[in-house]
Formats: structure tokens, C-alpha cells, sequence
């Protein structure tokens, strides 16, 4: 039996009058690939916001293994820079360069020594190919490359489970493969992962299991394979064959050049 | 006596006058270091601070800037006098520092407010505390970008400096008064002292944008 590493327990979130999550429950287990699908609106980044907290839930329990992820406490930021996040825009740090981005974390949150960190920060550009623009700052690099520094300013932490929010959502699409490459890759090594995105190529080669998300509850999971071809509710099967066609083509974007 | 006689005792004081800027430098000097540490403060405690902290930084700037510079410095010299005795020079630099601290403040909180959201959170993601993501991430591109905004406010605390001859302090303007009634010239005068607050604001503002161009983030335009 794998190890669960996020327990999501009845999770309730309102913004105003509009209920988005509503009893939410998902475990996701080490090792393990979660793609989150689903029309907007439905909660799948408030969910992962929740996780770590930049959204306070109103109700309902997240345990990150058997530590129950609560804000306030003593170790919630030692909680917190074990879940990574990359965001749809980046958010990289402007005024630092790619490898200070990518050392930042380590250096002022686990006061890492200085050089270890930054030969920490280049292994991890090594890792997304970015080490040739360490020196490089955000306004100066593509949306890809800004993407898959991003993922290793996360990395840099050492995180137990990442967390993609629409990774590939605010890229042009010649620069979408390059960070489904890198997030492959990481996938292949054995992170653990959650993703929101409507990529159905990486969805169908690198996810264990699809989410499909309603109405701010789980409405159907399962392997891609039952997902994409059998999915067992009408909702879930139109909603699939949408996004198909949208991206008509796109089912292999990227994943071709290996 | 002819004009040319008035107008070399004018220009035979220029010396005199000279050691009043080094008198305006200082206090414009100090009331700036003080002014830029409280309105960066008070922008802070504007942005992220909650209840009383937000409100004492919004009625302190509203405060201040609703009152003439010279009422706060009157204020402070007179009021001050009845409790410890401030001496004018003093009342000059923290009745600046007050005045401008309103100013800056509002400066600092529109540079934090523009930097966006999503700097903080990727702080806060990374496990930071706010006050790392504060100091780390949100002020350093802030500051960068009220770099313009502030040096503006800084020549007007420069020329605002000018009211401490109200109170007797013999910075520029004030040597410019008793250049003025010594030579009978107050136009030549008030010409060149006139024209060394040109030289010195127009000294500032050059050097201030080579700072800006030298900290600059490299690809961002702004």
C-alpha cells in the first residue's frame, strides 16, 4: 500500500456568496501523478491555494503525511516549504537573477550557507536545462524558460509533493513542450505531483490518475486511460471531448522529441 | 556709489553665502535619512498592517498633509519650547521630516501596492515569513521603482528647507536676507541665491537618475 503523503479531508471554501469548494476530499499518494481537470470555476486552483494556504479554507482538514497542515502553528512555514508551487505566472522574484531565484528559498528560509546554495541553485537549473542563463534575470528570459526556473526555485526546497497551478496556461504554445518536458522528467524521477491543467498529452503520459472536478467536489477519478476513453458520467465524457477539440493537435505538444 | 560697486559687495558675498548651503545640505540631508526611514514605515504599516497600526499611518498622513509647512515647524518651536526646548535648527530638520514623511509615505505605499500580488505568495509558498517576503522580495523592487517619485519629494524638502529662515537658522535663504539688506540689491541677490537652489536641485535630480539607470532591474521597462 503506497504512503499517502496529502490527506484532503471535507475541504469548504466561499468567496462572497459563491460556494467553490464543497466537501472536498482527495488523497494523493507518494510517487504519485495527479492531473486536476474541470470547467472553470470549479475550485481547481482554490484547491491547490488551499493546500498551502495562500487561500484559508473556511472548513475541512489538510495533513501533509501525518502533519496536519494548520496556520498559526510554530512549524507552518516548515510545513509549508515542503509543498512546492508553480504558478501560471511565474511570479519569479524580478530584481534577482535566475540562480539568486532559485537560491532565495534555501538561503533565507532554511539558512542555507550561501555557496552551498548556490551550487544547489545551479544543480537544479542543470536539472531544467536553465543553467546557461543563471545569470539571466526574469524580464530578460521567454515565458518557458521563466516556467522552468520556477520550477527549480521550487525544487530547491526539497519538496515531498509539487503543486502545478496551470503551469502552461500563460505560455505561447511553441513554449508550452519545453515545461511539459521538464515536468515529465520530474514525474519520471518519482515527485510527486498535482497539476491543474488541461494539457491532455501530459495528462494521458504522465498522470497515474485524473481528477475531474465539479461543482467543487470530486465528480470522477481514474487512470487516464478509463478517464479519456470510458469516463462513467456524461459530464465528465462532454467535457473531455471539449477540451480535446480545443486542443486539437495539442495531445502530443511537446511530448514528440524524445 | 554706482550700481557696479552694490554689485560687487553682492558678488563679495557670494562666499557668505555659500556656507549657508552647507547649512541647507545638512538639514536637508537629515530631514531626508529621517523622512525615508518613517515614510517607508508608515507605508508599511499603510499596506500590511492591521487595525491601529493601519489607521495611526493613515490619519498621520492625512494629518500632514493637510497642514502647512510652516504651522508644523511653528508648532514644534513654539509648543516644543514649552516642554524642552528644541533648538530652531532641530525644529527645521524634524518639521521637514514630519512633512515629508507624510509625502514619502504615500510614495512608498502606491511603489508596494504596484509590485504584484504574486510576489508575495511565491515568497509565502516558499515557506518565507511575511516579514522575509517584505524585506526580500516586495521593498527591494518597491524602492526601485519609487526611486523618481522620492527624488522628486526630496527637491522639494531641499527648497522647503528654505523656511528655516523663519526661525533664524542661517542656512542659504536666510544669508541671502542679510546679504540683500547689507547691499541694498535684493534682486542681484535673490538671483544668485536663486540660482544656487537651481544648481543644487538640478545636481540632484542628474544624480538621482544615474542611480535609477544603475539599479536598474535588467529587460524591465517601466
Amino acid at each position: 500500500m503506497p504512503k499517502p503523503i496529502l490527506r484532503i479531508e471535507n475541504l469548504y471554501k466561499k468567496f462572497r456568496d459563491t460556494e467553490v469548494l464543497k466537501g472536498l476530499s482527495l488523497t494523493v499518494y507518494e510517487g504519485e501523478v495527479v492531473v486536476i481537470i474541470g470547467p472553470s470555476g470549479t475550485g481547481k486552483s482554490t484547491l491547490l491555494r488551499c493546500i498551502n494556504r495562500l487561500t484559508e479554507p473556511d472548513s475541512g482538514d489538510i495533513y501533509l503525511e501525518e502533519q496536519k497542515i494548520e496556520p498559526g502553528k510554530s512549524n507552518f512555514s516548515q510545513i509549508r516549504q515542503q509543498i512546492g508551487m508553480v504558478f501560471q505566472d511565474f511570479n519569479l522574484f524580478n530584481h534577482l537573477t535566475a540562480v539568486q531565484n532559485v537560491a532565495i528559498g534555501p538561503i533565507k528560509v532554511k539558512k542555507m550557507d550561501k555557496k552551498k546554495a548556490y551550487d544547489l541553485a545551479m544543480k537544479e537549473l542543470e536539472r531544467v536545462g536553465m543553467a546557461e542563463k543563471a545569470g539571466n534575470y526574469p524580464a530578460e528570459l521567454s515565458g518557458g524558460q521563466k516556467q522552468r526556473v520556477a520550477i527549480a526555485r521550487a525544487l530547491a526546497m526539497d519538496p515531498k509533493i509539487m503543486l502545478f497551478d496551470e503551469p502552461t496556461s500563460a505560455l505561447d504554445p511553441e513554449l508550452i513542450g519545453e515545461v511539459l518536458e521538464v515536468m515529465k522528467d520530474l514525474a519520471n524521477a518519482g515527485m510527486t505531483m498535482m497539476v491543474v491543467s488541461h494539457e491532455m498529452g501530459f495528462a494521458r503520459e504522465a498522470a497515474d490518475r485524473i481528477v475531474f472536478l465539479e461543482d467543487g467536489v470530486v465528480a470522477e477519478e481514474g487512470s487516464p486511460e478509463k478517464i479519456f476513453n470510458n469516463p462513467e458520467r456524461e459530464r465528465t465524457r462532454e467535457f473531455i471531448s471539449k477540451i480535446a477539440r480545443l486542443n486539437s493537435g495539442g495531445d502530443d505538444r511537446g511530448l514528440n522529441n524524445k | 556709489m554706482g550700481i557696479n560697486f552694490a554689485a560687487n559687495k553682492v558678488l563679495a558675498s557670494i562666499p557668505y553665502l555659500l556656507g549657508g548651503v552647507w547649512i541647507t545640505l545638512q538639514i536637508t540631508v537629515l530631514a531626508l535619512a529621517l523622512s525615508t526611514v518613517l515614510g517607508i514605515l508608515l507605508s508599511l504599516l499603510r499596506v500590511y498592517g492591521k487595525g491601529i497600526f493601519h489607521r495611526f499611518s493613515l490619519i498621520y498622513s492625512r494629518l500632514m498633509r493637510s497642514l502647512p509647512l510652516l504651522v508644523i515647524l511653528f508648532m514644534l518651536y513654539f509648543l516644543g519650547s514649552e516642554i524642552i526646548d528644541i533648538p530652531a535648527y532641530w525644529a527645521i530638520v524634524l518639521a521637514l521630516a514630519f512633512h515629508s514623511a507624510a509625502y514619502q509615505s504615500e510614495i512608498f505605499r502606491g511603489a508596494i501596492q504596484s509590485i504584484s500580488k504574486g510576489q508575495m505568495e511565491a515568497a509565502l509558498a516558499l515557506g518565507m515569513s511575511k516579514y522575509q517576503g517584505i524585506f526580500s522580495v516586495i521593498l527591494p523592487q518597491a524602492l526601485r521603482r519609487a526611486i523618481p517619485y522620492w527624488a522628486n519629494e526630496a527637491t522639494i524638502v531641499l527648497k522647503d528647507s528654505s523656511l528655516a529662515y523663519a526661525l533664524g537658522v542661517t542656512e542659504l535663504m536666510r544669508r541671502g536676507e542679510y546679504v540683500s539688506a547689507r547691499t541694498s540689491q535684493p534682486m542681484l541677490t535673490y538671483i544668485i541665491v536663486g540660482l544656487i537652489y537651481l544648481i543644487l536641485t538640478y545636481a540632484f535630480t542628474k544624480s538621482m537618475n544615474r542611480i535609477e539607470y544603475k539599479v536598474r532591474i535588467p529587460g524591465l521597462e517601466r
